[in-house]
């Protein structure tokens, strides 16, 4: 095919340029104009070689109609219309002026080349386009979960081994009903057995029909009509990590309607996330037991039930993630059981975190948490390890401190644990002044840190960039996506991404919002690519400090040889640092 | 029924010619309101001497309504 490339513009001509290598390659003749000739002289030029497309770019939408309009009437008016096809293209175009005009066919503004390869030799391609192919993948794959250094590894053993011991001689009303619950979903009718060890709220729910307040039903209808809905919700998969395998870009969801958390779902996986978090409602962290069926909630966070789930499992892509959260109440190893057989892939647990800043008593947590853990274990379920008692003030070092202690008991009991340090602007930082100059070099510092300690997988929330948010929307998205990038430069396993609603209180986050810090993430992702952010020194002594910090609070809580009376007696975090031992759930541990 | 398009609220972005934040976020309210939007509030301010940069939201849908895009019913 003869191609005549005609860029009709004062100056841009890189989409004529790009086009020119394309066909060149594919072996088709061209012949590139230069830019800014007149359109007599460029007519003369069509008479002369009679090429199969003339093909103009115009680019500026200034007087773009009529400039195009004369082209057109000189091409006809010497001849050419019959032998060439006329095509136009660029940013000033669209698909109806170049019809309007008379031209044989209109490239708007986001056309690729391929498109236009593909109508000149006469082939049909995809609206679409390529496809991205998104594949579900294993944060935890490769990782050892060596402890690196021997005296860690003493203390850390010695911490895992005594919780066990202690553990095994206990239950809890939330492990009793897990047990149950396990054996009602293998078709066992145990209910009276079950709301005998749940709270008022949950055994008139069962038992009376009462519905609490601010809790509503959702009817088989509107489940129909949600499921049209998905099934109309098709989108192309978007990659947000541009050359890079890592990280996973998770956000978390908990609008309080499965509803509206489906639709946050769908426009967060369109955006580019790979995975998502459930959030549940705070009253249901401190309330025994769980209610069953389909139900929304008007407040934040997202009501647990096994319907309400599997609701939400069938919103989600199929390489999308999901993690359900367990760890911050009374009800933690029945959300792991529920969470397995809705077909979670991830959940989370860290039960230093869960009773000092979650509400859990702390007694009653460990016993919880540990069965919770195995039951993690037995359905191979990773699960996470956040360490946002930081936000309360607690120092760093200290809740890696328990989250090291919690990782390890976890290998120790056959699961894979996530290492989750918050990349936030923490009191003891402000306070310290670790980020005077910026929030690189103590966000590093923590990773360094950790990776000298344990061989483990790293995913930084919940989220990342924790107290630099405003409610500025633009300031929000950037400094998402700044950290999103630091995290990138890291090659850390995945990063959890609030939205630029992050620091607006009076009301629910949006879709927009969502899709703003998506798309600054992609833009950082992009930017960066493969190169990295540079720290200052600063960051390794950081880390340094922050080592030291974990191993004198893992020899304190050795020397206690108590893991529960630790976390009472502050050494996880004390009262003054805003580590405060909750209260639900207390005096419920029973010896067995 | 642009109810049946919007998933949950519309934001308006605007620079206002105002004394101060409060007369900024009086007359963004104002805005929205005449456009008639009920659950509206703003979302940021920023005010610099004769101007402010402001955000305007309005919720149709706040988790837990009736969405209109899902023809969802309310079975209290």
């Amino acid at each position: 095919m003869k191609i005549l490339l005609v860029p009709l513009d004062p100056v841009h001509d890189v989409a004529v340029k790009m086009l020119n290598r394309e066909f060149s390659q594919r072996g088709h003749q061209t012949i590139l104009l230069p830019p800014d000739m007149k359109i007599e002289e460029i007519v003369q030029i069509c008479q002369r070689e009679t090429p199969d497309y003339i093909m103009v770019s115009r680019t500026l939408g200034y007087n773009a109609a009529e400039l195009l309009g004369r082209f057109i009437d000189l091409i006809d008016a010497a001849g050419l219309r019959r032998k060439c096809k006329v095509v136009v293209g660029g940013k000033a175009i669209t698909k109806e002026l170049a019809a309007e005009l008379g031209y044989d066919a209109g490239f708007g503004e986001k056309t690729r080349w391929e498109e236009v390869v593909a109508f000149v030799e006469g082939r049909e391609i995809s609206a679409e386009g390529k496809t991205v192919e998104k594949f579900k993948k294993e944060i935890t794959r490769g990782y050892s979960y060596e402890i690196k250094d021997s005296a860690f590894r003493e203390l850390l053993e010695k911490i895992a081994g005594q919780i066990i011991e202690w553990a095994n001689q206990r239950t809890s009303p939330g492990v009793e009903r897990a047990k149950i619950r396990e054996r009602i979903l293998k078709g066992e009718d145990l209910l009276d057995e079950y709301t005998e060890l749940c709270d008022d709220l949950v055994r008139s729910y069962y038992k009376e029909k009462v519905i609490p307040k601010h809790v509503r039903l959702i009817t088989q209808e509107e489940i129909k009509r949600l499921k049209e809905l998905l099934s109309k919700s098709s989108y192309s998969p978007r990659v947000l990590r541009h050359s890079t395998d890592k990280p996973l870009v998770f956000v978390q969801y908990g609008t309080g309607c499965p509803f509206m958390d489906a639709m946050h779902i769908k426009v967060s996986e369109a955006w580019g996330a790979d995975g998502v978090l459930h959030f549940d409602p705070s009253w249901g962290a401190r309330c025994e037991g769980l209610l069953e069926g389909l139900l929304a909630h008007e407040e934040d966070g997202s009501i647990i039930t096994l319907e309400n789930l599997k609701l939400i499992k069938s919103a989600l892509g199929e390489s999308t993630l999901w993690c359900v959260r367990a760890h911050r109440g009374v009800n933690t190893p029945e959300i792991v059981l529920l969470a397995h057989e809705a077909g979670a892939d991830l959940t989370k647990i860290n039960m230093v975190y869960g009773s000092l800043n979650g509400g859990s008593d702390p007694e009653r947590l460990t016993v919880d948490g540990v069965y919770a853990i195995k039951l993690a274990a037995k359905f191979n379920m990773p699960f996470d390890l956040p360490t946002n008692e930081e936000l309360g003030g607690v120092p760093a070092h200290k809740a890696f401190a328990g989250m090291l202690a919690v990782a390890y008991l976890g290998v120790k009991l056959g699961a894979k644990p996530i290492l989750k340090p918050l990349f936030c602007y923490s009191p003891d930082a402000i306070i310290n002044k670790y980020m005077e100059d910026n929030y690189i070099d103590y966000n590093v510092g923590k990773v360094i840190a950790l990776r000298e300690i344990i061989d483990a997988p790293i995913w930084p929330g919940e989220p990342i960039g924790f107290m630099t948010h405003t409610e500025d929307r633009v300031q929000s998205a950037m400094t998402t996506a700044l950290h999103a990038a630091l995290g990138k430069s890291l090659e850390l396993d995945a990063i959890t991404v609030s939205s630029t609603d992050e620091a607006y209180a009076r009301g629910a986050i949006t879709t927009s919002a969502r899709i703003d810090s998506l798309r600054a993430i992609a833009d950082a992702f992009r930017f960066f690519g493969r190169a990295k952010i540079e720290p200052t020194k600063q960051a390794y002594e950081y880390a340094k400090m922050i080592k030291e910090g974990i191993y004198q609070t893992l020899q304190r809580v050795a020397e206690r040889g108590d893991f529960v009376a630790s976390l009472y007696e502050g050494l996880f975090g004390t009262k003054e640092e805003g580590a405060n031992p909750g209260r639900a759930g207390r005096g419920t541990v029973r010896k067995c | 029924m642009l109810e049946k398009h919007i998933i949950d609220a519309v934001d308006l972005e605007t620079t206002l010619l105002a004394e101060s934040e409060q007369k900024a976020r009086e007359i963004g309210i104002g805005i929205m309101k005449s456009f008639g939007f009920k659950d509206v509030d703003v979302v940021f301010v920023e005010h610099n001497g004769f101007a402010a940069r402001i955000r305007l939201r309005a919720y149709v849908y706040r988790p837990g309504d009736k969405y209109s895009w899902a023809s969802v019913g309310d079975e209290r």
